[in-house]
Formats: structure tokens, sequence, C-alpha cells
């Protein structure tokens, strides 16, 4: 097919074969350990026995049915707030979608627990009003929190997919043919993000199937087991053989659950996600609607932002700062004990191995996204960033249990394993957001770099980069703040000298000391906040406004 | 259905219409009037405010001060606005707006099915609008699969499935291809005939507005600058930026005397150096600098005269502006 005179590395577009070294770092990351644990199942478990234990039963159900129910209740919800806060005359509009995604950036353990410190017996509403909630300990609360914690997550697909499809335009002419807003609604704009709600559930499952943190910190105390907890479980308390090969399978298990919910829609899905067109994420509304909606939404929106956030995280802070459990959180009652008592050398050691490990993580995983990404415009390169997308579905314990029965016998208990994990984990997370940003560089720019006279690495340096750079540095923030407060692997992975931070604080909790586990929720949530707080306008004020088509239409008369 | 128009009202009348966007004014103080079954065009650059206009009239934004009547009824500036779907009019859009999830039988049909008709019968309905347009063998497709001029006729079938009394075209030739413009044009004027509606055309086209309305009115930065007939904007512009939006103008004169392209002839007492030619098929058009000034002399044919020739020439027939050259 080449032209005759041609030079490959030209047409090539790159000059080095990405494909071949993506896939082998894809087989030595993921596909190896999935297969060291069907072997490792094959030939030293009693299947049948494993398989027949009445808890293994139990864990799986009620992972499954919590993934159900999360799904269920969290789209909603983020579809109920995509739709609110897109109203241009929102009071208060600015913030209240900054302070939605305020989960994203709180580490999903400290949610839980402080969800404790604000509802639980004992905490802030039970020492103020003498009203506390026995139900959060347990699965209600599992699934109210994972609901809490996945809810910013489905706003935000529902939200681009409301800007990319819903075009002002499309509901103002079911509104000139005689919609009322409701019918608006059901008919024209709910049918228009359903490619959005479908792959906001799917990724709400997928998530909540894996998800370890929360039901560790609410549902283990109360005897509710799910597949997660039970492989910690498993793996750090049981110490024998049979607990880690009931581990190992739940892995696989886990693994194929996910696998035979997701394939389905993501076959009938996948073409028309992929085709999602550019967008900024503003999103407006077409047509003014009435004051009282208006002022309806807005309390809505901040009564859900108090009781779900606000009052939890007061509650961890006072929790942190007060002299005693039960003791009232006032003023008078306050001390820096508990943060003096949790700054230890061991805990210092920590937050910088947690540091160090998320920026090393962050900066090899953009390189290994846009690598995917750059290498997935050649055809050659399609097949790897089709793989690196289904990792998306790898459950962390998996991959862990995985990881550690490959490489275990040379780096267990090592960063080099979790960092191993990290990459794995989070390849995808920073490959979306570069594909999807590589997708909506016009063609036509590079090519008018290159017939202004620039070579190809030129063109790309002085004409690609730039408007590529908000997706880089976002990809590094989501990359390093996941790492940050990922505990999910690390928990099964560190060893002697290898703790994160993360862990500290889960074994803190675990062996119940409020105050200091309180203060060390605090430490971790500044240090994931604050990042993501001055990084975020960065990657703000670098976006280029781009002036497609669409925007000229929009300015025209 | 809301109660039966005053007989003598105009379809549409705003008064003294005023919209802000975002802290800066799109209309300021606009009044226009569109008499019954009457085609008023909008016409004016890019940013004076024609969309913004019709986006007011159709109620997809809220004025900030103004008051705009349809068919006698207050629609917008006396208490709460009503909403677009209360509001007896159909817009067709300049991007098409057509529903990507719907095929277009069903979106003929979605005003139909607003008003209460069942489905079945809003289908067969819709079906003869389509029939009537030549569009009825494209039901089943789905936006993505029509071309630019399918898919605006659709929109089309769809305005008229509402049957409005106010017809509101917002640009909706501008990304046609010039073939299937004429076409969709006479489609258009024809149906808006029949149907006796009124109608708004917002266009940046002066050939379009001249051509196809009962008067015109021009707009520049949320004024109106001038309203008229197509005759009287073409022909007697309020200063000399109305005629250059409406048509090819030479200010002559010191810019004291408007002068069209056939309001002079090549030939005659006055003389000139030709500067460029321009072959127009139909036409030529000949830039002739002469000591009152430059002037666009149009002439049947092909080229007569070559750049540089020395030629006399005839003024025939001049406007004189009000505001001298800008």
């Amino acid at each position: 097919m080449r032209p005759r005179g041609t030079p490959t590395v030209v047409r090539a577009g790159v000059p080095v074969p990405l494909a071949l070294p993506v896939a082998v770092l894809l087989g030595v990351l993921v596909a190896l350990p999935l297969l060291r644990l069907v072997q490792v199942l094959w030939q030293e478990g009693d299947l049948a026995g494993i398989l027949g234990s009445p808890g293994l039963g139990t864990a799986i159900g009620h992972t499954v049915v919590l993934a159900v129910a999360v799904t269920v209740t969290a789209v909603p919800i983020g579809v109920a707030l995509a739709l609110a806060l897109r109203r241009p005359d929102l009071p208060g509009r600015a913030f209240w979608r900054a302070a939605v995604l305020l989960p994203v950036v709180v580490p999903d353990f400290v949610l839980g627990y402080s969800w404790t410190q604000a509802y639980a017996r004992a905490g802030f509403t039970d020492t103020l009003l003498g009203l506390h909630w026995d139900g959060l300990l347990g699965p209600v609360g599992v699934w109210l929190v994972l609901v809490v914690n996945a809810a910013p997550l489905a706003y935000l697909v529902v939200a681009v997919g409301l800007a990319a499809r819903s075009e002002p335009d499309l509901e103002r002419a079911a509104r000139a043919s005689g919609a009322g807003s409701t019918t608006v609604l059901v008919t024209i704009t709910l049918r228009l993000v359903l490619p959005a709600v479908a792959a906001a559930s799917v990724l709400v499952f997928v998530l909540t199937l894996g998800t370890f943190a929360i039901p560790q910190v609410l549902g283990t105390p109360a005897g509710f087991r799910t597949v997660t907890t039970r492989i910690y479980a498993d793996l750090s308390i049981g110490g024998d053989p049979t607990s880690f090969l009931e581990a190992v399978s739940l892995a696989l298990l886990l693994v194929l659950v996910a696998v035979v919910c997701v394939a389905p829609s993501d076959a009938l899905l996948g073409p028309r996600l992929r085709s999602a067109r550019p967008a900024d994420a503003q999103g407006q509304q077409s047509v003014p609607g009435g004051r009282a909606a208006r002022r309806g939404q807005a309390v809505g929106v901040g009564l859900y932002l108090l009781l779900t956030m606000a009052v939890p995280l007061a509650a961890l802070a006072l929790s942190s700062v007060t002299r005693a459990l039960g003791v009232p959180p006032t003023p008078g009652n306050w001390t820096l004990d508990h943060f003096r008592q949790v700054l230890t050398v061991r805990t210092v050691e920590a937050l910088g191995r947690s540091v160090g490990l998320a920026v090393v993580a962050a900066s090899l995983l953009v390189l290994l996204g846009g690598l995917v990404a750059v290498g997935e415009r050649r055809r050659a390169g399609r097949a790897t960033a089709t793989l690196i997308t289904l990792t998306l579905v790898l459950p962390g314990s998996t991959l862990a249990v995985a990881l550690l029965i490959t490489y275990g016998r040379w780096l267990s208990g090592t960063l080099t394993l979790i960092l191993l994990a990290y990459l794995a984990k989070l390849w995808a997370f920073a490959h979306r957001p570069i594909a999807g940003a590589l997708d909506r560089l016009p063609p036509d720019e590079l090519h008018a770099a290159r017939a202004s006279g620039a070579a190809l690495l030129t063109a790309v340096r002085t004409v690609a980069l730039r408007p590529l750079a908000p997706a880089l540095l976002g990809a590094w923030l989501i990359c390093f703040l996941t790492a940050l407060h990922e505990v999910t692997m690390s928990s099964l992975l560190y060893g002697p000298g290898s703790e994160t931070l993360a862990v500290v604080v889960l074994n803190s909790q675990e062996l119940g000391r409020i105050g200091p586990t309180a203060a060390l929720s605090v430490v971790l949530t500044v240090l994931v906040a604050a990042p993501a707080l001055l990084l975020s306008p960065v990657v703000g004020r670098l976006r280029v406004p781009h002036d497609g088509p669409r925007a000229e239409v929009a300015r025209v008369g | 259905m809301s109660a039966e128009p005053v007989p003598e009202a105009a379809a549409v009348e705003i008064v003294d219409l005023v919209v802000e966007y975002d802290g800066t004014t799109a209309l300021r103080g606009v009044s226009l009037t569109v008499g019954a079954g009457e085609v008023l065009a909008l016409l004016g650059p890019s940013g004076s405010g024609k969309s913004t206009l019709l986006h007011a009239v159709a109620g997809f934004l809220e004025p900030r001060a103004g008051t705009i009547r349809l068919a006698g009824t207050t629609v917008s500036g006396d208490g709460r606005p009503v909403p677009p779907e209360r509001r007896e009019l159909a817009v067709v859009f300049q991007n098409y707006a057509l529903w990507p999830h719907l095929s277009a039988l069903d979106t003929v049909a979605y005003p139909l099915r607003r008003r209460g008709a069942p489905r079945v019968q809003a289908r067969a309905e819709a079906l003869e609008i389509m029939r009537r347009l030549r569009v009825d063998h494209l039901a089943q497709r789905r936006p993505a699969e029509l071309s630019g001029g399918e898919q605006q006729r659709v929109g089309l079938a769809r305005a008229l499935a509402r049957r409005p009394s106010v017809y509101l075209f917002d640009e909706p030739t501008a990304h046609l291809d010039t073939h299937v413009r004429g076409v969709f044009l006479d489609e258009l004027v024809a149906r808006q005939q029949d149907s006796g509606a009124a109608a708004v055309y917002a266009t940046h086209d002066a050939e379009e507005a001249l051509g196809l309305a009962d008067r015109v009115a021009l707009l520049d930065h949320g004024h109106v600058l001038q309203v008229g007939t197509p005759q009287q904007v073409y022909d007697e512009p309020v200063d000399l930026f109305a005629a250059r939006l409406t048509g090819p103008a030479s200010a002559i004169d010191d810019g004291q005397l408007l002068v069209r392209p056939g309001w002079a002839r090549l030939g005659g007492p006055l003389e000139g150096d030709v500067r460029a030619v321009r072959f127009r098929g139909p036409h030529s058009d000949y830039l002739v600098h002469s000591p009152r000034g430059e002037v666009l002399i149009r002439e049947a044919g092909s080229p007569r005269h070559a750049v540089g020739a020395h030629l006399g020439w005839t003024l025939e027939h001049g406007w004189p502006l009000a505001g001298g050259a800008i």
C-alpha cells in the first residue's frame, strides 16, 4: 500500500512502532497475572469445595445486589444534578458545580468514615441532637454512602453527554413545536442523553463491583461481606492455604461477574460512546424556566450537598480536634493532640511514600496513556487501545491478587509491586482523556502546520502540544489523585516499610482509634484536595477556546 | 387554543425590545410590526441581532424590557412571559435542529402529537405534509442519513405541521449549497403563502431578503436602521451603510450621492478610467475611477473594455445620502 518513494517514517506518523512495547507491557501487567490466577486455581484448587462454601455465595450475592442498587440510585441522582446544574440562571451555579465534585477529591474511605462521625452512635448529630442512625453500619449505610460517592461520576458523564448531544436548538425546536418543558425533558432531552446515561450506569456498576473501602469501613463491622472485603479478610487475617485459594477464586469470580455484566452493554454502546461530538462541558438551558423551579432546584442541590458532604466532613474535622469521644465539639474542648499523636515518623514516611508513589505513577501513566493514544491513530495500535479500555473492568482486588501471585516471589511487600498495580489499574484512566483530546484535535491544524513547512515533530510540538496540554495535565491529576487515595490494592500489597498513607489511615480506623483516624483523614484529604484545587484552575486556563463551526453558529445574528 | 385573534391585530408587534446577554446588549430598543400574512425579512450582518430577535419572539429568551404581541395577545413584557409552546409559531433553524433519535416521519409528527393527535393519525398527517414537500420517501430516515437540503425540508415540514400563525425562519439556507437553496426558497415561499400565515425571515443575504419579503428591516448592532419595502430599502437607503447591506453601492461627490450599479451606464459625457473589470456571467461589472469618485457600473454581456481604458459614462440616477461618506 505504501506509495513509492515515500519514506515509512513520514507515513507512519510516529517514527517508532509503538504497538509492540505497549502490548508487551500490557501482557506483563495484566494478561500474565490473570493467566497465573487461573493456573493457580486449576493446579491447586479444590474448586468444588471452595465454590460450595456458603460465605462465598453470600459475598458474591451481596456484591451484585449492591452494585445494582447503587447504579439505579446514583445514576438518576447524577442525571438530576446534571439537569439542574446546566441552568445558567441557577443561583450560585459556579459554586454548586465545584461542590458537587467534592466526593471525587475526598478519598472514599474518608467519606465513609466521615459519615460514621456524623450520623452513627456518638457521632455529630447524636452529641448535638441526640439523633443517630444505627443502620449506617450495615448494607443500607454501605449502599447510601456508595451512592453519594458514585453520584458525581454519573453527574460528570451525563453532564458531558448533555453538552455534547443536546444542543439548545433541539430543545427549542421541541418547545416551538408545542411541547411543554416536561414533555421536552421526556421526549427529547432524556432521549438524547440516553447513551451517556448508559455509559454512566456501566461505569458506576463496574466501580461498585470492585469497591472496597466503603464496604470495609461501614459493612465489615456489621458482618456485611462483599467479595472485595472478603478477599482482604482472607489475605490479611487468614494465613492458611484455604483462605488464600478462596481469595484467588473470589478475585477470578469478581472479574468474571464484571465481564459478564459489562460485555453485552459495551458491545451495544461501544460504537455510540466513542462517536461523541466535541463540546465544552458547559451546557446551557435552551429556554428560561420559572423562578420558583429555579429556586427549588438550588435548594435541592444545596440540601443534598449539606447532608451528604458538608455535615460529614465537618463532623470529621471536628472529631479530629475534639478531645474525646462523646464530648461536645465546642471550641473549649478543642485540641491538636490527635494531630500531634499521629504525626509520627511512621506517618511522615508513609506520607512521603504516598506522594512519591503517586507522582511517579502519574508521570509514567501519562506517558503510557499518551503512547497508546498516539498508537491508536494507526491500525496496529487500535487493538491495544481497546484492551486498555477493557482493563477498566478489572477490579482492583483481582489485579492485586493476580500481581501478588505472579510477582510476589520477587517483589512481595515492595513499593514496586504497588506501582505495577497502579500502572495496570490506572492506565485506562490516563489513556481516555488523552485519546479524547487527540480526537478533538482538528486534523487540518496539523495539516496546515505541515503545509507551512513544519516537519512532523515540529508540527506536533508547535501546534498540537498546546491544545493537548489541558488533557495531559488533567490525566496526570486524575492518576495522581487516584493513586494518592488508593487503598483497595495497596492494602493487599503493602509490606513492612511500604505502607502508604491511605493504608495507615485504614489500619488506624480498624484499630478503633477515633480521634487519630479523623486527624489522619483530614491530613490525607488536605493532601489530596490541595493539588486538585491548585491545579484545576491551571487546567482550565490552559484550555484554548476552540472556534469550531458550532461556536460560529452560536454567534451569528 | 387561545381566543379568536382580533382581525385588525398585527401578526407580530414588537415595541421597544431590549435584550441583554451576560451584560452586553444584543437588542437596543427594537420596534417592528408584521402584518397578517406578511413576510418581513430581517437583514443584517453577523451579530446584528437577527437571531436574538427571533429567539425573543419565539420565547427562547427573556427580554430585559419591551413588549411582544402575537395576534394582539401580549406574550412578553406584561407579567409572566408565555412559554414557547403556547405561542402559535413555528421555527425553522439555521442548523436544522432535527432530533437525532427520531425518524423524519416522527419528527414531522411531533407537533401534531403535542396537539393531542393519536400516533397513527399524526403519522398519516405528517406523511401527507412530507408528500407535499416531496420528502415522503425519506420518512423512515434519521437526520444523520439525510443531506443538508433534505434535513431542512424535514425541518420545514415540521414547521408546517405546527400550523402556526407566524413562521420564524432563522437563516434557514445559510448551510445549504447554492443550487439547493433556490429550490428550497421557492418551496418555502409557496407553502407560507398557502398557509396564509405571517413570517419573519432572518438572513444576511441581500438577494434573498429583497426577493422574498414584503418588507425588509435592516438591523445593525441591535438597532433597526430602516424598514420598508424591498424597493424602498434598495432605492432609498437611509445611509451608505444601509445601502451596502442591500447590495453593491458606490458613493460619489464626496459621499453625498449614492449610485447603484444599474443607475449608470458606459458611454457619455462624464470621463473615467477603468480600474477593474469583473465578468459575472449574465453581466459584467466595471469599476470606473472618475473626478466625481469611484463608481461601479454594471452592463449586460461580456466585458467590452479592459483595465486601464479611458472612457465616457453617464449617470442616469442618484440618491442623495443624508450622512455623507462613512
